[in-house]
């Protein structure tokens, strides 16, 4: 086969599936109930995409009764693992980590193309490799090229998902964060603990002056923050494409890095790393030398929200907001972390602010990693509810907290125009922290 | 295999109205229902009513069945195609045609989404009652086929009750329209009210009309905790007997209480051996009055405590959490096969001794929770594919919860359909005569058998 896919060896190493992961798809009682939250059975409306058709199909590759054919790649690929089918599952059917799991024995048996080589096994590996993309893209937007490829629509011509990532792209900073700052950033007023800060990359590279902010926010609360500068990308992108042994090389190069620091905890301003760093533990569960240090690491990791909701004491002021907020959630947040009241808890402290809730809450934006790029189709369909629901709000500022739907959002504004505004909670509450500060 | 079929219904309908593949009629072979799976040979995926009429005179050149389906959320088999051919898709079916709020009806499409209703008719103050577990997955279509219940079904009716008109395509493509948006209608046989509840196997709907009444201006809910759920089980036939019908009184057994905890953690008490949920609506003073019998109806058959709900959030939650039952229980075990009995109210006490006994006696683990009010009970059994002698005694189980249902004066199926689940069972449940009719009537409309075949009937008998 031209794919170059052999479904028998596919279907053979699915056989191998655990009782534990067999026992959860066993579970699942074909009830429906994960339908309407799944994005991809509101874009398409078929069975095949749908979280209870991915189990079914799933259970059919290990029954043998059903063939693990490019098809039913396809239909795996298609998901965006967002999770949103396990928070309503009331049997607990874990079918978003189950489509990782298939998309690991996949890919643990075809043959790999090189350019996703490049990037899973080489490129992440380090952040100052990601970095050296930067400048050429940097010069490209800064030299007015941007303006003239954008104005006649150039990439068009070459590739619609050329295009788009194109467009997906904000301005990029000179210089990566890590660059910038020292490794270690002293707490404002009594010191009321350490606390470790994940450099996640696209915060690193592209939202450097997010986790700025964030990083000042932290010391606001009264805590030290050490900031490892030779991090590793989260894994992330290896976990959603199937790749495990690069992802777990990362795991424990980052989980060193953060060993004896004595840190209290561990914060991230990326919902997408702060969801993966607290999956090490369940990773490494199995594995003798390291379990603890996983266990311990993991129990560790906050999101920024999470964290600053409960560290921030009232001896801290917020400076008044007067605007009307929403606040879409990254599905790597509500849906992987359940994290749902923290960041509303925190922007509710901001006084003057008119928080609205955006309807459906809860669903995907389409960003997903990069199933923007991989499924632009779908994804732009998906985007188009999200910004549906975000104008009935009659929000002047929609907040997030993770690189992947900030870009998204900001795409979604400017292609449709929109008057509202996005940015990440933590810039949000900086400012808010800042004009606290001078009353 | 080269499927003439799917390639026919493509010319006719456009491809991408049309599933095929491996994986898409892998996926179309199941419904809610543990243990069926039969493959269609093609799906078809209907936006209009034209496209409803071409699948069907295509299914008649070639001589093959077809099976309708909305959300594939029924728990009998209806949507099954158990002998292949086509299973047309109403889901793309899904506008809602009209609201008419001065003579009190909606007009939808079959692939409307329950729930959907309920939200478009109360925003205007108006109410749909019928509202079965599924409601939010669930398309109306499906739900007028199997005739589905709910919780508020001992008040309010089930959607029978509802519907006012149904516009049905018969199997060689023709359509007819049954009933008027008047509430009342005798010109000629109610052919809309036998309709309801045929399973997808006279004809396919492709317009309902359904009547609206009034929202309800109050409601109360209540929390009643068990220590022995066969008080629980006297309480609800006392609160019948005193002339009182709350809008809800729903039944959760200690397996179900913990399963449903273990996954909403709204703090239901886990030691406790039974709950009542308990809603009575309608005019303020209705429900003051109503809520004092209530209150001293569970104490008089020893509540544990009885508590009522503080806000509307609360009472939602409640409703969320005995609305999740059914699939919570799946947590337990890996395979989850429920029932559908009912019996006379008075009678429940006895169902339910049944129940636990035979639970004892062919060593099943079962859930039950139900309607209560309106003695229709969901005996789940907790058990595990692969275990076959576990199977086996399950089914011997059934067979002896069935015999008590039907020797009590119920039935075998309250509101998911016979199916293909539970077709072995209705001979003895209604008795060779009244299956004689049914077929008559089948034939009349469905002469070649190929609408839905396989269901109701059992298949030895034909």
């Amino acid at each position: 086969m031209a794919s170059g896919i052999d479904p028998e060896k596919i279907s053979r190493s699915f056989a191998a599936l655990d009782i534990h992961d067999y026992g959860d798809v066993l579970q699942c009682m074909r009830c429906g109930l994960c339908l309407p939250s799944c994005p991809t059975y509101r874009t398409d409306g078929v069975e095949t995409e749908t979280p209870r058709g991915r189990v079914a199909m799933i259970k059919g590759v290990i029954d043998g009764r059903l063939e693990a054919n490019e098809e039913f790649i396809e239909h795996i690929y298609d998901c965006l693992d967002c999770r949103n089918c396990q928070t309503v599952c009331p049997a607990g059917v874990k079918a978003g980590e189950l489509v990782l799991e298939a998309r690991n024995r996949i890919e643990e048996n075809r043959p790999q193309p090189v350019i996703k080589k490049f990037m899973l096994n080489y490129a992440i590996l380090s952040q100052k490799r990601l970095a050296k993309f930067m400048p050429p893209l940097r010069i490209y937007q800064r030299a007015g090229l941007q303006s003239v490829v954008r104005r006649f629509d150039i990439l068009k011509l070459i590739s619609e998902d050329l295009r788009l990532m194109e467009a997906l792209l904000p301005p990029l900073p000179s210089r990566p964060l890590s660059d910038q700052i020292p490794e270690e950033i002293p707490a404002r007023g009594r010191e009321k603990g350490r606390v470790g800060f994940f450099l996640g990359c696209a915060m690193n590279l592209i939202f450097g002056d997010v986790s700025r902010a964030s990083i000042d926010n932290i010391t606001r609360a009264g805590y030290r923050v050490i900031i490892p500068k030779e991090v590793q990308c989260c894994g992330t992108p290896n976990i959603a494409e199937g790749e495990r042994k690069v992802y777990r090389e990362m795991a424990r190069n980052t989980m060193r890095l953060f060993q004896d620091r004595s840190v209290d905890a561990i914060v991230t301003d990326c919902a997408a790393c702060g969801a993966e760093l607290k999956t090490y533990r369940e990773i490494f569960r199995k594995d003798p030398v390291i379990s603890n240090i996983a266990e311990e690491f993991s129990s560790k990791v906050r999101d920024i929200s999470e964290f600053l909701d409960s560290a921030i004491d009232s001896s801290v002021k917020f400076g008044s907001r007067p605007l009307k907020v929403s606040f879409h959630d990254p599905c790597h947040l509500r849906h992987a972390q359940k994290l749902i009241i923290p960041q509303r808890n925190l922007l509710r402290r901001i006084p003057g602010l008119d928080y609205r809730e955006l309807p459906d809450e809860g669903q995907c934006c389409g960003s997903a990693g990069i199933y923007n790029i991989t499924h632009r189709q779908r994804s732009m369909k998906i985007l188009e509810a999200k910004i549906e629901s975000i104008d009935r709000t009659r929000a002047e500022l929609v907040i997030s907290s993770n690189p992947g739907c900030l870009m998204q959002l900001m795409y979604g504004k400017r292609q449709h125009q929109k008057s509202w505004n996005v940015c990440h909670i933590s810039e949000f509450v900086n400012e808010s922290l800042k004009l606290g500060e001078n009353v | 295999m080269t499927n003439s079929v799917a390639a026919k219904l493509k010319e006719s309908l456009g491809k991408s109205k049309v599933l095929a593949s491996e994986a898409e009629l892998f996926c179309y072979s199941y419904d809610a229902t543990p243990l069926v799976s039969f493959r269609p040979e093609a799906v078809v995926k209907a936006e209009n009513e034209e496209d409803i009429q071409r699948t069907l005179e295509l299914a008649a050149s070639e001589g093959i069945p077809v099976t309708a389906r909305g959300s594939g959320t029924g728990l009998s088999g209806g949507s099954v195609a158990v002998d292949g051919g086509i299973v047309l898709l109403t889901t793309g079916m899904n506008r809602i045609l009209e609201v008419d709020a001065d003579d009190l009806s909606i007009t939808v499409e079959p692939g409307v989404v329950t729930s959907t209703i309920h939200n478009t008719v109360e925003a205007l103050g108006l109410f749909y009652p019928p509202d079965p577990g599924s409601m939010k997955v669930s398309t109306i279509g499906g739900n007028v086929a199997e005739n589905a219940g709910g919780l508020r079904g001992l008040k309010y009716g089930i959607t029978g009750d509802y519907v006012l008109s149904l516009d049905t395509y018969l199997i060689d493509g023709s359509k007819v329209r049954y009933g008027t948006k008047c509430v009342k209608d005798v010109a000629g046989y109610n052919i809309t009210k036998f309709l309801v509840g045929t399973e997808g196997t006279i004809g396919i709907f492709s317009r309902i009309v359904l009547k609206l009444v009034p929202k309800p201006k109050a409601k109360k809910t209540f929390l009643a905790l068990y220590d022995n759920i066969i008080d629980a089980c006297r309480t609800v036939s006392a609160i019948i007997s005193t002339k009182v019908i709350p809008s809800t009184l729903e039944l959760m057994d200690r397996v179900t209480i913990n399963c449903v905890e273990d996954y909403s953690g709204i703090g239901l008490p886990r030691d406790v051996d039974a709950l009542l949920l308990i809603e009575t609506d309608g005019h303020p003073a209705v429900v003051e009055e109503e809520g004092a019998i209530i209150d001293s109806a569970c104490k008089n058959n020893r509540a544990r405590t009885l508590r009522m709900a503080q806000s509307p959030q609360e009472a939602d939650e409640l409703f969320t959490a005995r609305r999740m039952a059914l699939s919570a229980l799946a947590r337990a075990k890996p395979t989850t096969i429920l029932e559908d009995i009912t019996v006379p109210r008075p009678a429940i006490p006895e169902m339910m001794a049944c129940i636990t006994e035979v639970s004892a006696k062919f060593n099943i683990k079962i859930g039950t929770f139900g309607h209560a009010g309106d003695g229709n009970m969901h005996p789940t059994c907790l058990t595990d594919e692969r275990d076959p002698d576990e199977i086996r005694r399950v089914h011997e189980a059934y067979e002896v919860i069935f015999d008590k249902a039907i020797s009590l004066g119920g039935t075998i199926s309250g509101e998911h359909g016979t199916g293909y689940a539970k077709s072995k069972y209705l001979p003895a449940m209604v008795g060779p005569k009244a299956i004689e009719v049914m077929k008559r009537i089948k034939a009349a409309f469905d002469p070649e058998n190929r609408l839905n075949p396989g269901k109701i009937f059992p298949r030895e008998a034909r």
